[in-house]
């Protein structure tokens, strides 16, 4: 069997491992806690030669691999979220053993403290406004007599599109100051390309918020609220997620 | 599709399972590999290497240019990617300014100044 390293999925706040049994980690591996002080830190153990610093080096580079890593560990830590306050650690954080995981626990203890009380009793939402996908019409190109015709008629149509997203940007800012009403944070995250994310149209805005659970119907009503206030653009709600993009220590 | 995702505002404990799945990549990647808790475990990945992985992963969640398109540039201020372009960036141009020094120094060795000078000099060598 090839050497074994110790996979640190995220820390955790009163996990007990009864709470975890029946969570898989990677590879189909059994979770372990590891305790240090008041924290749990959530791991599994993880073949070197894959989660080595050669085989990392490697798979981090495979979109494929990258994704079943990815969709793995956020499995874990949705797990941990759904039953305890979690702060989730970046993806591959990996230590030889035990030991090494509780002496990293101790030298960041309080600023992990500090990340677990913004996030307790809290989760995220993932809110991204996009413009709405004009039908595609093509008759009207195909009847056009000359070249000039159609590139006037292509342009034309260039500028309404562009106008249109202009708008859409200013309706997402409206959607974004009605959410931030109601939530404990929020934190804008760049548009992603439709490449990986498979939308269709613009994407004007993609923002996490973090909401308190007893809030969280708050959030959705108001979020369906926006839906219907805006109809000329698409306000996609997904959630809750764990909160990862505000458990985060305060020097990064 | 934004309505049958928010139907079902589930209560705490499971909620988790109501989220849409499989969640999008996008969204995935973009949390689990810069947010959350960033701290050093044993087992370092050459941190050139991460840097080219993430560069190379944003590249494919951003659109950037589309962002720059609409004026949206808000995520320059995010300390990661401007620290890593304006690296990027000062490399270039001191790449450049040494193969401009090289071409220039070369140029006026050979006698001709002219690539094509070089070029016959080094056949005739």
């Amino acid at each position: 069997m090839a050497e074994q390293g110790r996979y640190l999925y995220a820390v955790c706040r009163g996990l007990t491992p009864a709470a975890v049994d029946g969570i898989v980690g990677l590879g189909g591996r059994r979770l372990d806690l590891v305790a240090e002080d008041d924290l749990v830190g959530l791991v599994s153990p993880v073949d070197l030669d894959e989660y080595g610093e050669e085989g990392l080096r490697r798979n981090l580079e495979r979109l494929e691999w990258l994704e079943e890593a990815a969709r793995g560990h956020d499995a874990v830590v949705q797990a941990a979220a759904a039953i305890a306050p979690t702060a989730p650690t970046r993806l591959a954080t990996i230590f030889y053993d035990d030991d090494a995981v509780r002496q990293r626990l101790r030298e960041q203890h309080d600023a992990i403290v500090a990340a677990l009380d913004r996030v307790e009793d809290h989760e995220e939402w993932s809110v991204k406004v996009l413009t709405r996908t004009v039908d595609a019409s093509p008759e009207p190109v195909a009847v056009l007599a000359s070249g000039a015709e159609y590139l006037r008629a292509k342009r034309a149509e260039q500028e309404a599109r562009l106008a249109g997203d202009r708008d859409a940007h200013v309706v997402a800012e409206q959607v974004h100051e009605a959410l931030v009403a109601v939530v404990a944070a929020s934190r804008r995250l760049p548009p992603q390309d439709p490449r990986l994310a498979g939308h269709e149209g613009t994407m004007v805005h993609n923002a996490a918020y973090l909401v308190h659970r007893e809030r969280s119907e708050e959030f959705v009503a108001l979020v369906q609220g926006q839906t219907e206030a805006h109809p000329d653009v698409v306000v996609d709600a997904r959630g809750p997620w764990p909160p990862y993009s505000f458990a985060m220590l305060d020097d990064t | 599709m934004t309505e049958s995702d928010l139907s079902r505002p589930a209560p705490a404990a499971t909620a988790y399972q109501d989220r849409p799945q499989p969640a999008n990549l996008a969204d995935i990647l973009e949390r689990v590999l810069d947010k959350g808790i960033i701290i050093a475990g044993d087992i370092r990945v050459n941190l050139l290497d991460i840097e080219l992985l993430t560069v190379k992963i944003r590249l494919l969640v951003v659109s950037v240019d589309k962002a720059e398109e609409m004026g949206i540039d808000w995520w320059r201020h995010d300390p990661m990617l401007t620290v890593k372009e304006r690296g990027l960036a000062e490399e270039n141009q001191e790449l450049r300014d040494r193969l401009e020094e090289l071409e220039s120094a070369q140029g006026s060795g050979s006698g001709k100044g002219s690539r094509q000078g070089t070029r016959q000099g080094s056949r005739g060598g």
